[in-house]
C-alpha cells in the first residue's frame, strides 16, 4: 500500500473540489440563468472532457504547461518550478478533467428552480448576491452536493490525464490510481490490488453518500 | 462563509507549496528494464550513504519527452544511448553521461504456454507453422529500447512480418514483461534483467538471445542540468562496485 | 394624490404584440381581464421588471421604473412591488415567516420577526408561521403569499390570477380578505385574472386585452353594461352592473330593499346591513320587457326607463335593448320578433320585469363610487 499516493489523491480530490466548486457555482448558476450568444458552444466545451480521451486533453494540457508555453514560463517564473509534472499543474489538469462533474449538477441545480421563485426573490427586494445566497444555492444544495462528491470521485478514479501532465512522481503527482498501474508493472498484484480496493471503497461511499443525501434533502424542495 | 475562508486558506497553501523550493529527494528517472534492479540499488544506497532517492520507472522514450517539457528529474537512467544524446543535444543534461551497463533480451514463455523457450527462434517459427501462435508480447519499438532490440533479432530472423499481426506492445520494458507473463500471450521478448526479477523468474522460462542478433543495449544514464549532490552521489554510487554486482546479477554486462 | 398612482405605457409588435396604456390610482383595483395568451400576465412583469418590452414606460408612485426612451430601466428589486405569484412562488425551504421575512429587507433585522408575525396575522396565519410552504393548503399559501408581497411595504399591488389554484369556498375568503387589504393599504393594486368573479367582486376599473391591445378600459360599471364588448360578454352573459344601497332588511322574508340611482329593487339578501353599499349585476337574459306596467304578477322589481339603444346581433337573431332607468343603463336581451312586436324605438319608455332572485347581489366594503 503506497500511503502516499493515497495522500497525493485525498489532496488532489479535495483540492480540485475547493478549486472547482466555486467556479461551478458561478458557471453553472450563469448556464442557468442567462441566455447569451455563445452559451451552446460554452456548454459543449464544459462537457467536452466527458467523451473526450484523456490522452487529448493530456497532450493539449502538456502543451500548455510546457517550459516553453506561456502559461509555464509565467508559473516558473513565480513559482520557481516546471507546472508539468507538479502537483499546482496537476490540480489545474485535474480541474480541467473534472469540469463537468462540477458544472453539470450545479447547472441542472439551478435550473430545477422554477423562474417565479427566482423572480419572487428579485420582487421581494433581495439584491443579486442575497438572492444567490438565500435563495438560490439552498434550493441547488442537492445538485451542489453531487458535484462536490462526483467531482472528489472522479479526481480520484482520473488516470489517463494524471498520467500525462503528472509524469508518476512519488509524493508529488504519483496518485493512487497511478501507483496501481505501477505497482502492476513491477509484478506486485498485492499491492495494486488493495490500493483498488481502496479506490473502489471510496468511489461506493462517495456515490452511497450522494444517494443519501440527495434523499435526505429531496423532500425540502416542492 | 466558513467553506470559502477554508478554500482561500487551501488554495493559498497550495499555492505557498508550490512556491517554497521542497527540501526532497532528488527524482532518479529509470527506463522500466531497471526496476527491480535500481530499486535494489536505492536501497543499498540509502543503507550505505543514508541518502535517498526517489525513483520513477517508464519507457526511455516517455521519459526523454517528459525531460523535454520540464519534469523535475535530476537524473536518468536509459535503456539505450540514443535518448541521452538527444537531451544533450537540447542542453539540458550536464555532459554526455556514462555508460552503466549494455542490456540483453530474452525469449520467456510462462509455464504451460505452447512457446517452449529452450528452442530458441527455430521454436519459435515452429509454432507459427502450427498456427497455435496467438499473442506475443514486445515493447513498443516505437519508444521502448528494448522492443528495438526486439524487433532487429527478429527481423534478423526473418519472422518479424509473420509475427506483425499477432503483437501485444507494452508501453515499455515492463509492461512488455507483464504482458508476456500473466498467460494472455504464449510470451514475448522481455528485458533479461526482468526475466531475473524474484517476481517474474518463478513464472517460466526463457532463452537469452545472443547479442549477435541485436545491436547492443547500451545503457546510458546522465545527470541533468538541475541535478542536486544526492543525485551526483547517486550518478558515481552506480559505477561503483557495489551498484554494479547487483547489476551484473540483473544479467547486464558490465562495460570496462 | 395623482403622483402616488401607477401609470403604465407597453408598445411593441413583437415577440408579444402589446399596445397598452393605463393608469391606476390609490385604492384602485385595476383589473386586467382577458383570455389566457391576451398579454395580462406580461403586463404585470412589466410593472415589476421582470419583462421590458420595446417601447414602455412605468412610473409609480413619483418615480420612473421604466423609460426605455430615456434609457431607464430600474432592477425589478429596486422597486417597491409587491408581487403575488399565480402560483405563489413561494421559497420551500424557508417557513412561513421566513418567506415573509426574505422581503423585509429593507426593515432593521432586528425588527423583521416581528413585523412578519405582524403580517402573517394580518393574513389570519399567526398558528402558521413555522410551516413550511409544503405542508399548508392552497389558500394558506396563497395568503402567505400575499403576506410577502406586503412585507415589501409596496408602492403598488401586483395580483397574477391570484385565485386560479384554490376551491370556490377559500376564493370567496381571500376575495374579501383581499378587498379589505387594499382599504388599508391605500396604494394601486393590479389584478390579473380570466374569471370575472374576481372583477365583479374586487375590481374598480377595468381593462380588457385581446393579443396584447386594450380593446376596453374604464370603470367596471360602465364596461360590463357595454353591449358591443362581444367577447366580454361571452365572458360573462350581457349584464348591467351598478351600485346600490341596503335601505332596507326584512329578515323574516329574506329579503333586502336596495336603493339605486334610478329606484329601488327588492333582492333576496338578509345577510346585508341596512347602509351597506353592494353591487347589483343585472343580467340581460333575465329582463323582461313590456310596455304597459304589469298587475297581477309575483314581481317586487318593475323598473321605469327609456329605450336609449336598439341593437341587432347578426348571428342570434336576438336584440339588445338599451334602457335609461335613471342614472343607470340597463340591458335586456330579446327576440327581434318581441322588439318589433312592442315596436321598440329609441325614445320609447318601457317597463322592464326583473325576478328577485335573478338580481346577484354582491357585498362591497367601504364607499368607493365612481
Amino acid at each position: 500500500m503506497d500511503w502516499r499516493a493515497l495522500g497525493v489523491s485525498l489532496w488532489l480530490g479535495f483540492g480540485t473540489v475547493l478549486v472547482l466548486v466555486p467556479f461551478g457555482l458561478w458557471l453553472g448558476h450563469t448556464l442557468a440563468s442567462r441566455q447569451f450568444r455563445g452559451k451552446g458552444l460554452l456548454e459543449a466545451l464544459v462537457a467536452v472532457p466527458l467523451v473526450l480521451p484523456p490522452t487529448v486533453l493530456g497532450f493539449y494540457l502538456l502543451v500548455a504547461f510546457g517550459a516553453r508555453s506561456p502559461l509555464g514560463e509565467a508559473f516558473e517564473a513565480i513559482a520557481g518550478q516546471a507546472l508539468a509534472f507538479s502537483f499546482p499543474g496537476l490540480l489545474l489538469a485535474s480541474a480541467v478533467a473534472s469540469l463537468p462533474f462540477a458544472v453539470q449538477p450545479i447547472q441542472r441545480g439551478f435550473e430545477a428552480i422554477p423562474v417565479e421563485v427566482r423572480e419572487a426573490a428579485a420582487c421581494c427586494g433581495m439584491p443579486p448576491w442575497r438572492r444567490f445566497a438565500r435563495i438560490e444555492v439552498p434550493l441547488a444544495w442537492p445538485g451542489i452536493l453531487t458535484a462536490v462528491v462526483l467531482t472528489f470521485a472522479h479526481t480520484l478514479g482520473e488516470f489517463g490525464v494524471i498520467l500525462m501532465v503528472g509524469g508518476n512522481i512519488p509524493g508529488e503527482t504519483r496518485t493512487l490510481s497511478i501507483a496501481i498501474y505501477d505497482r502492476m508493472q513491477a509484478f506486485d498484484d498485492r499491492g495494486a490490488g488493495l490500493m483498488a480496493a481502496v479506490l473502489l471503497a471510496v468511489a461506493l461511499l462517495a456515490l452511497t453518500l450522494t444517494t443519501v443525501l440527495g434523499r435526505r434533502v429531496g423532500p425540502r424542495r416542492g | 462563509m466558513q467553506i470559502w475562508i477554508a478554500a482561500a486558506v487551501m488554495v493559498a497553501s497550495f499555492a505557498a507549496g508550490a512556491g517554497a523550493p521542497p527540501q526532497r529527494a532528488p527524482i532518479v528517472a529509470a527506463a522500466a528494464d531497471l526496476n527491480p534492479a535500481l530499486a535494489e540499488i536505492a536501497a543499498a544506497f540509502l543503507r550505505d550513504e543514508r541518502q535517498r532517492v526517489e525513483l520513477v520507472f517508464g519507457s526511455s522514450g516517455l521519459l526523454t519527452r517528459q525531460l523535454h517539457d520540464g519534469a523535475p528529474f535530476e537524473l536518468f537512467l536509459s535503456a539505450d544511448e540514443s535518448f541521452v544524446e538527444q537531451l544533450a543535444d537540447a542542453g539540458l543534461t550536464r555532459d554526455s553521461g556514462a555508460l552503466y551497463g549494455i542490456g540483453r533480451i530474452v525469449l520467456f514463455a510462462p509455464h504451460g504456454s505452447p512457446l517452449k523457450p529452450e528452442d530458441g527462434f527455430d521454436g519459435l517459427a515452429r509454432l507459427l507453422d502450427t498456427g497455435r501462435m496467438t499473442r506475443f508480447a514486445i515493447a513498443n519499438p516505437e519508444h521502448a529500447p528494448y522492443g528495438r532490440a526486439a524487433e532487429a533479432a527478429l527481423r534478423a530472423r526473418g519472422l518479424w512480418d509473420r509475427l506483425q499481426p499477432r503483437f501485444v506492445l507494452g508501453e515499455n520494458a515492463a509492461q512488455a514483461a507483464q504482458f508476456a507473463t500473466t498467460g494472455n500471450a504464449v510470451g514475448g521478448i522481455i528485458a533479461y534483467s526482468l526475466a531475473l526479477s524474484p517476481a517474474l523468474k518463478p513464472r517460466g522460462t526463457y532463452w537469452l538471445v545472443p547479442d549477435t542478433e541485436h545491436p547492443p543495449l547500451g545503457q546510458r544514464m546522465v545527470l541533468l542540468r538541475r541535478a542536486g549532490p544526492v543525485a551526483e552521489r547517486f550518478y558515481h554510487y552506480l559505477q561503483e562496485p557495489a551498484a554494479r554486482a547487483i547489476l551484473k546479477q540483473y544479467g547486464f554486462t558490465i562495460p570496462k | 394624490m395623482a403622483d402616488r398612482a401607477l401609470t403604465v405605457t407597453a408598445r411593441q409588435a413583437a415577440p408579444i404584440p402589446l399596445d397598452v396604456q393605463f393608469t391606476c390610482k390609490p385604492g384602485e383595483v385595476l383589473a386586467i381581464f382577458g383570455p389566457s395568451g391576451s398579454g395580462k400576465t406580461t403586463a404585470l412583469r412589466i410593472i415589476a421588471g421582470l419583462y421590458s418590452p420595446a417601447h414602455a414606460r412605468v412610473f409609480c408612485d413619483g418615480e420612473t421604473w421604466l423609460d426605455t426612451s430615456a434609457g431607464i430601466m430600474v432592477a425589478p428589486h429596486r422597486r417597491r412591488v409587491g408581487f403575488v405569484f399565480q402560483d405563489y412562488a413561494l421559497f420551500p425551504h424557508l417557513t412561513a415567516a421566513g418567506n415573509v421575512i426574505a422581503a423585509l429587507g429593507h426593515r432593521p433585522r432586528r425588527e423583521r420577526r416581528a413585523r412578519a408575525h405582524e403580517l402573517l396575522a394580518l393574513v389570519h396565519l399567526s398558528d402558521r408561521h413555522d410551516r413550511r410552504p409544503g405542508v399548508l393548503s392552497g389558500g394558506e399559501r396563497q395568503r402567505v403569499a400575499l403576506a410577502r408581497a406586503l412585507a415589501r411595504d409596496p408602492a403598488v399591488l401586483l395580483l397574477d390570477e391570484p385565485f386560479a389554484a384554490v376551491d370556490r369556498v377559500v376564493r370567496r375568503r381571500l376575495q374579501e380578505e383581499i378587498d379589505e387589504i387594499r382599504h388599508v393599504l391605500d396604494i394601486p393594486l393590479v389584478l390579473v385574472t380570466h374569471d370575472f368573479e374576481d372583477v365583479v367582486r374586487l375590481a374598480t376599473h377595468l381593462l380588457v386585452l385581446e393579443h396584447g391591445r386594450a380593446v376596453a378600459q374604464g370603470p367596471v360599471e360602465n364596461l360590463t353594461s357595454r353591449p358591443d364588448l362581444a367577447w366580454l360578454r361571452d365572458a360573462i352573459g350581457l349584464g348591467s352592473l351598478f351600485q346600490a344601497t341596503v335601505i332596507r332588511v326584512d329578515s323574516s322574508r329574506g329579503l333586502a330593499e336596495l336603493a339605486f340611482d334610478g329606484g329601488t329593487l327588492v333582492a333576496p339578501g338578509h345577510a346585508c346591513g341596512v347602509g351597506s353599499r353592494v353591487r347589483v349585476r343585472i343580467p340581460g337574459r333575465e329582463v323582461i320587457l313590456a310596455t304597459t306596467a304589469p298587475a297581477g304578477l309575483s314581481l317586487h322589481n318593475v323598473l321605469q326607463g327609456t329605450v336609449t339603444a336598439v341593437q341587432f346581433e347578426e348571428a342570434t337573431d336576438r336584440a339588445i335593448v338599451q334602457l335609461a332607468v335613471g342614472g343607470i343603463r340597463l340591458l335586456a336581451e330579446v327576440t327581434r320578433d318581441a322588439v318589433s312586436q312592442l315596436g321598440i324605438v329609441v325614445g320609447l319608455p318601457l317597463h322592464a320585469l326583473i325576478k328577485s332572485v335573478s338580481l346577484e347581489v354582491l357585498p362591497t366594503r367601504g364607499g368607493h363610487v365612481t
